[in-house]
């Protein structure tokens, strides 16, 4: 009788184990079935306002359901390891260019869109994808550094360059309170705009001194994070991090919202910054491109649109947009960049399969050393 | 006669044809993935297409040496499956210290009590295994009484204050604590069937305490020991969880790097080679383990 219940213990802690690991959203199956008047969307975390959501439901009669992701690679990383049945993914320029040299995304058809016109030229048209066939642009955000702005003004360091999160002789005063993006793209294009080359560069040497930038500053890090950052900086826990524009606004009103002695700020650094472009597109083995095209000419609606960004503060490439944005938003300078600041941002562009190798053992030598 | 052994194999057919499809198949698979070339974006090269691919001429069916060489090419992978076991080893020896005192206690304690002692170990396992990583983050954090309590006591002794949270220090913790409860309960099954009467005798025969745990008590929990050293060894060289949550800058194990080549550079030939070189190198650890304990074994059956 024991021995029974022991098993039993073992197997609960098995599956205990398994289901601690699994990532895998569990709402796959059910939904293929009832594929009528669905829309599947893959989306990112928290990228969609609530609100939204059910007035697009209510408006097409019909429901939509969401899987997420917390990062382009893991998109990829499923839809290649076979995920299928998603109508709409919201992907980043560069992984959209592998969606689309995969042939894995349907063409847009225009004419369902007439909201198209809403969009800021300086969005259309980017190398990805010339002439728009398969995306719309959908939000932006600003990899920068976010910080606890009593702290910086008490310790007297830089808030504009990339040489607070890379400078031992700053790092020294912060140690252990800045944490960088767990990212091996979004770190090196730090280091690569640091040094002044491109985000993009691809040249080993550019890479080996961007490496060793990386490695002379990392006993300062306290950990390479993507996400509890958040919380840290809000909290006090933090004072300086690497990260996403979106999450640094969040951050800062959480702080403001907690009533926190300290503010958290964030700025684009003066050397550069990377600019992700996030955009609507088709994927193949949606059931209800009809469906996918009413849901993109809605989120094309100024207000619609605005919503988004008032909730997580992301940048917003719809002209229409604006009026309804809230007006701290629509004044924040890093937000909405004017053009000499978009003329600093890049978008990080799709490596080849060799070069992403030679990223990963470049990244797994950092990682150790 | 026959018909008991027919039962036999009917009955375990489910199990096997399980472990066939969902375990030797995808091995199967594994193995020839490491053998493949990456695709351009993701995945696999088409088998037709990998002269295109590589520019080497003469693979034979699409199939190359590449991510091997890849493998050996330097030190840096070795060097992570070296700390990876390092880790690991370390983990399971403090699993082992801190659960052979509990699964004795329960073990010996009353009869009445010792199904509600197991379920206190298990307890934990009702919440999810992510929630109580997490909690341990603010257990450890920088902010937290622990790390006070700590950096308060090393002032008093003259030494700089530490980070618990995002050191080697958390992820052991880490580790220690997901799979304490793997070592305990095997220990426990063990412990559990001992005769008291052989303690009896080996006191009657004038051992002391210590002689009496050493010589009777501990070979005879040896199976135990094994099976709880394999249930948290084999585990912890794969985790990544934990050293992803916990661990600071420097501290990647071979499960995070397996994880970032399907997650990260969706590079699927080299994740199977570095899955494969972690199989075999628990397959000649767990030969080496068995082979070191074997006199042992024998050493105590004689004296039996």
């Amino acid at each position: 009788m024991n021995r029974s219940i022991i098993l039993y213990g073992l197997i609960w802690l098995l599956l205990g184990l398994l289901a601690g690991c699994s990532q895998q959203p569990a709402a796959d199956s059910n939904q293929i079935s009832r594929a009528d008047g669905v829309l599947r969307l893959f989306n990112w975390n928290n990228y969609i306002n609530p609100k939204t959501l059910r007035r697009f439901e209510q408006q097409c009669r019909c429901q939509v359901t969401q899987d997420y992701y917390s990062d382009n690679e893991e998109l990829l990383a499923k839809l290649a390891a076979g995920a299928t049945g998603y109508d709409l993914l919201v992907p980043t320029g560069n992984a959209m260019d592998t969606l689309i040299r995969q042939g894995a995304l349907r063409p847009l058809d225009k004419t369902l869109l007439p909201n198209l016109k809403n969009i800021n030229e300086s969005y259309l048209n980017t190398a990805f994808d010339p002439g728009n066939q398969y995306s719309v642009p959908y939000a932006t955000t600003i990899t920068l550094i976010g910080f606890n702005r009593e702290k910086m003004q008490e310790l007297d360091l830089p808030t504009d360059s990339w040489a607070l999160i890379f400078e031992p002789i700053h790092l020294q005063k912060i140690r252990g309170r800045v944490t960088v993006l767990d990212s091996q793209r979004e770190l090196m294009a730090a280091a690569l705009s640091y040094l002044g080359y491109s985000v993009n560069d691809t040249d080993p040497s550019h890479w080996q001194q961007a490496k060793e930038l990386i490695i002379r500053a990392k006993p300062y890090w306290a950990a390479f994070n993507n996400t509890s950052y958040i919380r840290e900086l809000a909290v006090g826990n933090l004072w300086v991090a690497h990260g996403y524009s979106n999450d640094m606004f969040q951050a800062a009103q959480d702080a403001r919202n907690s009533g926190r002695s300290f503010m958290v700020d964030f700025v684009i650094p003066r050397e550069g910054a990377t600019l992700s472009l996030d955009s609507m597109v088709l994927h193949h083995s949606g059931r209800r491109p009809d469906i996918a095209h009413q849901f993109i000419n809605f989120m094309l609606e100024g207000e619609n649109s605005a919503e988004l960004t008032n909730l997580i503060g992301s940048g917003n490439p719809n002209r229409a947009a604006k009026e309804y944005i809230r007006a701290d938003i629509s004044s924040n300078p890093v937000i909405f960049p004017d053009t000499a600041e978009l003329a600093r941002l890049e978008m990080l562009k799709e490596l080849d399969h060799k070069q992403r190798r030679l990223l990963s053992r470049t990244w797994t030598e950092v990682k150790l050393r | 006669m026959q018909r008991r052994n027919m039962m036999k194999w009917l009955i375990s057919l489910p199990p096997m044809l399980f472990l066939l499809v969902f375990f030797a198949a995808p091995s199967l698979i594994m193995i020839v993935t490491s053998f493949r070339y990456p695709g351009e974006f993701s995945g696999l090269a088409p088998l037709s297409a990998s002269d295109i691919v590589s520019g080497a001429p003469s693979d034979l069916y699409g199939l190359t040496l590449e991510t091997y060489q890849f493998f050996f090419s330097d030190t840096l992978y070795a060097e992570i499956f070296l700390k990876s076991f390092a880790v690991a080893t370390a983990s399971t020896l403090i699993c082992l210290l801190l659960a052979y005192p509990l699964a004795l206690l329960i073990a010996r304690s009353d009869k009445r009590h010792r199904n509600l002692m197991i379920l206190l170990v298990i307890l934990p396992f009702a919440s999810n295994f992510l929630i109580r990583i997490y909690a341990w983050m603010i257990i450890l954090g920088p902010e937290s009484a622990l790390n006070h309590a700590v950096n308060s006591l090393l002032a008093l002794m003259g030494l700089p204050p530490v980070m618990l949270l995002f050191s080697p220090f958390a992820v052991l913790v880490g580790m220690v604590y997901v799979h304490l409860p793997f070592m305990i309960l095997p220990l426990y099954t063990n412990l559990e069937k001992h005769d008291p009467v052989l303690l009896d005798a080996a006191q009657d025969l004038g051992a002391n305490r210590w002689q009496r745990f050493w010589r009777v008590t501990w070979p005879q929990s040896l199976p135990g020991v094994f099976s709880g050293t394999a249930l948290v060894f084999i585990p912890v060289l794969g985790m990544f969880a934990v050293p992803d949550i916990l661990g600071g800058t420097s501290d990647i194990l071979i499960g995070n790097l397996i994880k970032d080549q399907f997650l990260g550079t969706r590079d699927w030939p080299f994740g199977s080679t570095l899955s494969i070189m972690l199989m075999l190198a628990v397959i000649v650890t767990a030969g080496l383990a068995a082979w070191l304990a074997r006199p042992r074994a024998a050493a105590s059956s004689t004296s039996t």
